[in-house]
């Protein structure tokens, strides 16, 4: 192993990191692909210095936009090219529910009103536009206009209360309100209580189209819906209100508002706009399944809904995605199970909220909190480390070298500590003067070699009479202090005395 | 508009709610915890007093028993779930609430899965006929699950008032933590709470399965009119669930005769929206930090 290797293998100790490393010329560290008027950077490269080799590394902060992009780039291929109606069929329905959950993130996260009407105002989109298209003849184009709007008015509806009620309340109101339109559209004739929903509306397939090529069209019309929805999440968390809202998190809100920061008006515009956003949503599912059933209202819906962003992780686009991609995913699979796969998903959800701390993008840090627990636990069971500096301090420390002096003298003492016995000091004291053996030899030698700061040193108070030990202070001008008031009548005394001192410290060490 | 049926139904809605809101409000004012679950506790002592009654007993002492024991059962097994691993993990109030509401998918599956859809009847424990209260004409079931509920209610208000493990379950609720440090056991009380407020649904469940049929899902109204009554009266208030009980039974009562049924739902929820606009807390809700 040569040094260099070595040297970068001790770094690597404790905190390992996988992200590649690209060289780079120092020239080039500021230099940044900016998109167009904006200050935003395509990726986010960090240049540093490697403390080994002195060369200039560019690193990848993050490889998240990549992720993103590579994987919508395969929902957007794969699926038509490689699956059959049915498995676009499912695909559709992913990439709907994604975009609810996505927006609906932005109510639960950014806005921090935790609204569980969120299919409710889905729903009420859709039945409203269903009811304009069948009642007064609105194209396909103008539900999707007139769903935001809908939206919009349930969500100022139900934004009214949110004003006052403060977390589980306010989720058990909406959970009541959802039950309330459910009620409301079983039982309303005009909504198509008859027929178990109102169906018949425009959709913006045409009539023209195979039915291959429709599923395909509503495949990628969900797709933008998808990217639409991502955008909104991007443009509010964010930016601006994403930033407000950050500042003022709960148990803050005080702090928050001493600085200015008007989050009440924040938190209800992102609910707005996320509500006209889940109606836009409504419209679509309008279209795209011709109406609208009461099942958008029920628990076992929004129970549905929950488990996706349970398992994903409760705050972060990506583990909306990946919770929806899991729930569609085990409902898909497991269809001919019936209505009893649905206990499959709430086990999912079950363990992962008994066992995770926050959904499954939340792994890491679970796992590098109790990794990190471990370790100190490992540390503090440890009695004795032996002056020896363990590999989590040794990252914090840049002089290397440091370390390896202490491990060195680390054994070292150890070693010499195995010398030490009482006929060694018995030989100490009676061959003062004379040749010694090697063992004591060594022992004289580390203790010879001490720093001068402490050392021991024998102070003739009357010569031939009377000798004293003392420890030098190491500094120019400041005396040496008496160590204690033992008195010995002869220098060879006094030495012996400063032997056993210094054996006395090494086996304490 | 008839004074006497007014009355007759709002005590008779009244009763069932209270039964209904009481339990989710203790639990949340006690454990910290929604109790989404007791949708779940309702629908399964519903099918555990249809099980007596179709191999043991039709008595209604019987059925009765059966469906507060199957009660007290769930609820103990949501609160060995939901409740005992959780609790001093962060983000408790959240995990717990998602743990209750997979409890209560999973149990509804369950149930449908062992006992089909079709739905079931309980006998008719309290037997049929009817008097006659000045104009009113009031039924013996109608009577017998508002003696039975009353009963309940005030046997449960006089344990917590004046038995040792009510005195636990009122120091945790007033002080969790203070509770611990003078040697009130967390996990114990908490089971003991989860049975009781388990015994009130299942009875619940009970005495309105005399009118509904039991079902997989029979526990997802009973849960949000609970719930909602509880969120007017005050999470956590006793006295608070059961004015909101005989408010929000008294306006379902006069919906129902003036505007008629299908606007029940909706004029309850104006009530309640308006109430929490006036009392985000509820009708004698506690302040946050006096839980915490």
């Amino acid at each position: 192993m040569t040094a260099k290797t070595q040297a970068r293998d001790m770094a690597l100790v404790g905190r390992r990191r996988w992200l590649p490393l690209a060289r780079s010329h120092g020239s080039a560290s500021w230099h940044r692909v900016r998109y167009p008027l904006t200050r935003r950077t395509p990726l986010l490269f960090e240049t540093r210095y490697n403390p080994f080799t002195l060369a200039t590394e560019r690193r990848l902060v993050t490889v998240r936009p990549i992720a993103w992009v590579l994987m919508l780039a395969l929902l957007a291929v794969a699926p038509p090219l490689l699956g059959n109606n049915s498995f676009v069929g499912a695909a559709t329905l992913f990439e709907m529910y994604a975009a609810i959950n996505i927006v609906w993130m932005l109510q639960i996260g950014t806005a921090g009103i935790f609204s569980l009407a969120s299919l409710a105002t889905v729903g009420f989109a859709a039945y409203g536009s269903a009811a304009l298209s069948i009642y007064a003849g609105f194209p396909w184009w103008a539900m999707w206009l007139v769903g935001p709007a809908f939206g919009l008015v349930f969500g100022v509806l139900i934004a009214i209360p949110a004003t006052r009620l403060e977390g589980f309340y306010y989720a058990l109101l909406t959970v009541g309100i959802a039950e309330l339109c459910r009620v409301y559209t079983v039982q309303s004739q005009p909504l198509g209580a008859a027929n178990g929903g109102l169906f018949g509306t425009d959709g913006f397939v045409p009539d023209s189209m195979s039915e291959r090529h429709g599923i395909i069209l509503g495949f990628y019309a969900a797709f933008v819906l998808l990217l639409g929805a991502l955008v909104l999440y991007r443009m509010i968390n964010g930016q601006r209100l994403g930033r407000l809202l950050r500042a003022a998190p709960e148990q803050h809100e005080a702090f928050a508002e001493a600085l200015g920061i008007n989050y009440r008006a924040a938190r209800i515009q992102v609910f707005l706009i996320s509500s006209a956003a889940l109606g836009g949503i409504g419209g679509f599912y309008a279209t795209l399944l011709h109406g609208a059933t009461p099942a958008l209202f029920t628990m076992d819906q929004l129970l549905l809904l929950l488990a996706m962003i349970v398992i994903g992780g409760i705050g972060t686009a990506e583990g909306a995605v990946l919770g929806t991609l899991i729930v569609v995913l085990l409902d898909k699979v497991f269809i001919s199970l019936g209505p009893s796969r649905l206990i499959f998903i709430a086990a999912v959800m079950l363990g992962t909220v008994l066992f995770l701390r926050g959904g499954l993008f939340g792994i890491p840090a679970q796992y590098q909190a109790w990794r990190g627990k471990r370790q100190s636990e490992r540390r503090a069971a440890q009695s004795d480390k032996g002056g020896e500096i363990m590999p989590e301090e040794a990252t914090e420390i840049a002089d290397k070298q440091a370390i390896y002096t202490k491990r060195f003298d680390a054994n070292l003492r150890a070693e010499l500590k195995r010398l030490i016995s009482d006929q060694l000091i018995e030989e100490h004291r009676t061959t003062m003067g004379k040749r010694r053996s090697d063992a004591l030899e060594r022992v004289l030698a580390h203790f010879r070699s001490a720093a001068v700061a402490d050392k021991y040193a024998v102070l003739a108070v009357k010569p031939f009479a009377e000798y004293r030990i003392i420890a030098l202070s190491g500094r120019r001008g400041v005396p040496p202090r008496v160590v204690d008031d033992r008195l010995f009548a002869t220098p060879e005394e006094a030495l012996h005395g400063v032997f056993l001192k210094r054996v006395q410290d090494l086996m304490d060490s | 508009m008839d004074p006497y049926y007014l009355v007759l139904t709002t005590v008779t809605l009244a009763s069932i709610y209270g039964l209904l809101a009481l339990g989710i409000s203790i639990i949340w004012s006690s454990l910290g915890m929604i109790n989404m679950a007791q949708g779940f506790t309702f629908a399964v002592s519903g099918y555990g007093a249809w099980l007596v009654a179709q191999n043991i007993s039709q008595s209604g002492i019987a059925v009765i028993a059966a469906g507060v024991l199957t009660g007290a059962l769930s609820g103990a097994l949501i609160g060995a779930i939901a409740f005992i691993p959780l609790y001093d993990k962060p983000n408790f109030p959240l995990r717990s609430l998602i743990a209750t509401l997979a409890i209560s998918l999973c149990g509804g599956q369950f149930l449908l899965w062992i006992f089909g859809p079709r739905v079931k009847a309980l006998p008719k424990i309290f037997g049929y006929g009817s008097y006659h209260i000045g104009t009113a004409v009031i039924s013996r079931e109608k009577i017998g699950s508002i003696v039975c509920s009353v009963a309940l209610l005030l046997i449960t208000l006089a344990w917590s008032k004046n038995s040792r493990r009510g005195l636990e379950i009122r120091a945790m609720m007033q002080n969790p933590e203070g509770a611990a440090l003078v040697g009130v056991g967390l996990r114990s009380t908490a089971m003991s709470v989860m049975m009781v407020t388990g015994a009130m649904a299942g009875l619940a469940a009970v005495l309105l399965s005399q009118n509904y049929f039991v079902s997989p899902f029979a526990g997802a109204t009973p849960l949000v009119k609970g719930m909602v009554v509880a969120l007017a009266g005050g999470l956590g208030s006793v006295s608070g669930a059961l004015i909101a009980a005989v408010l929000i039974g008294f306006i379902e009562a006069v919906t129902a005769v003036g505007l008629g049924g299908q606007y029940v739902l909706i004029t309850q929820f104006l009530f309640i929206i308006a109430v929490l606009l006036i009392r985000p807390r509820g009708i004698g809700g506690m302040i946050e930090h006096s839980r915490e």
